[in-house]
């Protein structure tokens, strides 16, 4: 059985320069994979090369259909949510605006409408503030907006970089709780793009360590974490 | 006084054919960070089109809404040919390419419908109505309900539909919504139709008073540049607003003021554009946008 | 050069316009070019130019050659002064703001009919050959030197003047300082070029090229009227600069001969040639220069965008790529914009 995502020999780059130099990595349906790497080691770059925005040689697969000449609204539309850095929040429209984009695909209206309510159950901040302008939001509540707007897509894989960037432990610990029940209650896979390799490894079952655009080192998370060797040399703790 | 509210009230009409102009560019301005300088072009073209229209018989009231559809048309059709080709290209070389299209759009109509100017009807009767003891023309009445009518429902297009939501994310976010789907240059496109069709109720406005020829509208994309820019570039509503400031300032100065008199009313208009560039660059309601290195 | 002595008259003063449309359009260059200012209202400036030699001429008898130099450094003091706000608005602002004013300018010119002679506008009287020039013509021709034949002869000088000039201001350090700016304004900025000063200087120096052009523009018709400086002026102006290649010294003079004679070839050149179907002839000649012009212009900035000369010296350096098999680095295209509100 194939997995949902696969990169298989990845290269990428800008102009160039080259980022990655053959990447293999594979994300499970219903699985969640962490991605990590010290700064620079081309985590980024992948996500982007799985949703079109950067030029790439290889192979990646969705669902067993490559994405090879697809346009980045075309991958999207195929059931991948991809929360950038910066996590690309339209400041321009309101908190409500936002959640519409990320529903304007479907058609479901009662299944929409669950959906709904299922994200202000996790973020009531996003209800109260549903009228007002998206940048009126806080760093950890324009996450919380991302993180919402990607769930309301109904993706099947939900790329996500660097979710902790910029946000405040405790907040980072009630998002990753969050994300550990949308995985667990909908079934979405996640590639999970992360600096802070410990809560990384504590939510993913897999993970691989990219370094220099390499992968240095991957495998089951608990085994991962439990070496205190890999834990040194690559993970920073 | 009597004066001095006819005066008020064709100020107003023409603020709306101002501010329906300067809708179009402001849209466009806010898609691309680009001023088409083909708008005005694009306007007379389409008024043409409906001249050769009704001058087959066509009653008034289908060929407005027809001409509208095929402004529309044409925008779409200008924006995959000329402009999507080169869209990333650097905003001075776009700016030359909408003023190659002005130039074109220009000769193109001067080739087909020569350079005689021609009467435009219009559909609202030539007399007076008697508004509150002040003598009104219907004329003006009529363009200031058909602009406010054309703005209305573009306001609502584009803050109440769905269509209206991608409309405006693409054109602010347009990385942002190709992550979430959103056809960013499909609504592009759309941008321009609109624009181009906004445009067409100016041209089909004005038309009945300045009489049709392929240079109608170069005095009027200055005031609808003065209108923007009073506005705020970035601003719809803005622009609506400027659009009806220019129009009664110009008005009642032509009117009033002797030295300006009918020919420098023009002069008018570049003395707002300029006034405002230097005294308050981004307008009544444009926000100061951060400089990017 | 010689020209004259063997082409007709008629034939000398359409050569006289094209040099003469080289100066302006050379003045464009140095602002839209090399400074990456885009005006689109030169033509108010050729306004100028031509109607200060007029009235000097016309009004105080000073003698017209006399007139030129003036005209140009007052025209030269006017956009210096234009330059001054203008530093405050973004390319695209000013854009905006010179296509106003070149709308404009032919109302500007009515108004104060007193000095300009509002619609009628001010005959030039054309000077008649001095006796040197007379005698020198007549010795390589036989002939009497005409009017017409002598002011090509001092536009020629003109040009050759100017363009040297250009070309001395632009290799220096005011050219490398204005490509500076153009090609990014806070790393220019930042590596200590005084952005206001050469700025308001290229201003400065466009205005006091095409205050000469349109004084010669004076001189070569015998006549200014406000009409003779539409907005479409300024456009030609502009097809001509981005033609020929901006940023370049043979684009201007490129650009005027491409910009003064394809409304005249179309109508006349293209109905002469047989193979062409009568249909496309009648188009192109009733479509007029204003089509022909949009097609260009459109073709050029999507497909050369460094015009004629970008052409030329792309093919030139890919042959040299291709002899000497060094790689190349990509040359930059049309100014980019300046990154301000």
């Amino acid at each position: 059985m194939s997995a949902l995502l696969e990169l298989e020999n990845l290269h990428a780059g800008y102009g160039p320069t080259a980022v990655l130099h053959g990447v293999s990595l594979e994300v499970p349906e219903g699985g969640v994979v962490a991605l990590l790497g010290a700064n620079g080691a081309g985590k980024t770059t992948t996500l982007r090369a799985i949703t079109g925005g950067v030029r790439w040689s290889g192979d990646i697969r969705f669902d067993g259909q490559s994405l090879r000449r697809m346009s980045t609204e075309a991958i999207v539309r195929r059931g991948i949510a991809h929360v950038p850095e910066g996590r690309g929040i339209c400041t321009e429209l309101t908190v409500d605006e936002n959640l519409q984009l990320g529903s304007h695909l479907r058609r479901d209206r009662a299944e929409v409408s669950r959906d709904y309510d299922r994200v202000f159950e996790y973020f009531p901040v996003l209800k109260e503030r549903r009228r007002l302008s998206a940048s009126t939001l806080s760093g950890g509540e324009q996450q919380m907006l991302a993180l919402a707007r990607a769930l309301l897509m109904k993706p099947r894989l939900m790329l996500l970089d660097e979710p902790s960037l910029g946000l405040a432990p405790i907040v980072v610990r009630s998002i990753f709780k969050i994300i550990q029940s949308i995985n667990e209650a909908s079934r979405v896979a996640v590639l999970l793009v992360e600096q802070n390799a410990r809560i990384a490894l504590d939510l993913s079952s897999a993970a691989y360590v990219l370094e220099v655009g390499r992968v240095a080192v991957h495998g089951d998370s608990a085994e991962l974490q439990g070496n205190d060797s890999v834990r040194r040399s690559y993970l920073g703790y | 006084m009597q004066e001095f509210f006819q005066q008020l009230v064709t100020g107003i009409a023409t603020g709306g054919i101002f501010a329906s102009l300067a809708l179009a560019l402001v849209l466009i301005y806010n898609a691309m960070g680009l001023v088409n300088f083909a708008q005005g072009e694009m306007a007379m073209l389409a008024t043409f089109v409906a001249y050769a229209l009704i001058n087959r018989g066509v009653s008034y009231w289908i060929v407005f809404p027809v001409t509208l559809v095929l402004a529309f048309g044409g925008g779409i059709l200008i924006q995959r040919i000329v402009i999507r080709p080169v869209e990333r290209a650097p905003i001075l070389t776009l700016v030359i390419i909408t003023l190659g299209l002005a130039a074109l759009l220009n000769g193109l109509a001067g080739f087909v419908f020569g350079y005689v100017p021609r009467s435009f009807p219009s559909p609202f009767p030539a007399q007076s109505a008697d508004l509150f003891g002040v003598f009104v023309s219907y004329r003006d009445l009529g363009v200031i309900a058909v602009s406010g009518l054309v703005l209305l429902a573009v306001y609502v297009l584009l803050q109440h539909t769905k269509v209206g939501l991608t409309m405006r994310a693409a054109a602010h976010h347009p990385e942002a919504s190709r992550l979430l789907g959103v056809h960013v240059s499909w609504m592009l496109a759309l941008g321009w139709g609109l624009a181009s069709a906004v445009g067409a109720v100016s041209g089909m406005m004005v038309a009945p008073i300045l009489l049709l020829e392929p240079n109608m509208m170069q005095s009027i994309i200055i005031y609808a540049f003065a209108a923007a820019v009073l506005g705020g570039i970035e601003s719809p509503l803005g622009a609506v607003v400027g659009g009806f400031i220019v129009g009664v300032t110009v008005n009642l100065a032509g009117a009033y003021l002797p030295f300006v008199g009918g020919d420098l009313q023009l002069a008018v208009g570049l003395a707002i554009i300029v006034a405002v560039l230097i005294l308050k660059p981004n307008g009544l309601f444009g926000r100061a946008r951060v400089r990017r290195v | 050069m010689g020209f004259p002595t063997v082409i007709s008259s008629f034939q000398t003063s359409e050569w006289t316009q094209a040099l003469i449309l080289a100066i302006a359009i050379m003045g464009l260059n140095i602002l839209v070019g090399y400074s990456g200012q885009l005006s689109l209202g030169h033509g108010a400036f050729l306004a100028l130019g031509a109607y200060i030699s007029a009235i000097l001429a016309h009004r105080y008898k000073m003698d017209y050659l006399l007139t030129i130099p003036i005209a140009a450094l007052l025209t030269g003091v006017v956009g210096f002064l234009f330059g001054i706000p203008a530093l405050r608005l973004s390319a695209l602002y000013l854009a905006l703001a010179t296509f106003a004013l070149a709308v404009v300018t032919p109302s500007l010119i009515k108004r104060p009919a007193a000095l300009t002679g509002g619609v009628q506008g001010i005959l030039v009287s054309q000077p008649d050959p001095p006796q040197f020039a007379n005698d020198a013509f007549a010795t390589v021709t036989g002939t009497a030197m005409t009017s017409d034949q002598w002011i090509y002869y001092i536009s020629l000088f003109c040009t050759l003047l100017l363009f040297w000039v250009a070309w001395n201001i632009l290799r220096r350090r005011p050219g490398r300082a204005m490509r500076a700016i153009r090609d990014g304004e806070v790393a220019a900025a930042a590596s200590g070029v005084n952005i206001s000063a050469y700025k308001t200087l290229a201003f400065a120096i466009s205005a006091f090229y095409a205050g000469a052009a349109g004084s010669l523009f004076g001189l070569a018709t015998g006549f200014v009227s406000p009409d003779t400086f539409p907005v479409s002026l300024s456009i030609q102006l502009l097809v001509g600069a981005v033609v020929g290649g901006l940023a370049s010294i043979p684009g201007p003079l490129l650009g005027a001969i491409f910009a003064y004679f394809l409304p005249i070839e179309s109508n006349q050149w293209v109905p002469s040639q047989t193979w062409i179907p009568a249909q496309i002839t009648s188009t192109v000649k009733n479509a007029g220069p204003a089509v022909s012009y949009g097609v260009v212009l459109i073709l050029i900035m999507m497909f050369a965008p460094n015009g004629l000369v970008g052409l030329v010296t792309s093919g030139y350096s890919a042959l040299n790529r291709r002899l000497r098999g060094a790689a190349d680095r990509e040359t930059g295209q049309i100014p980019p914009d300046p990154q301000t509100v």
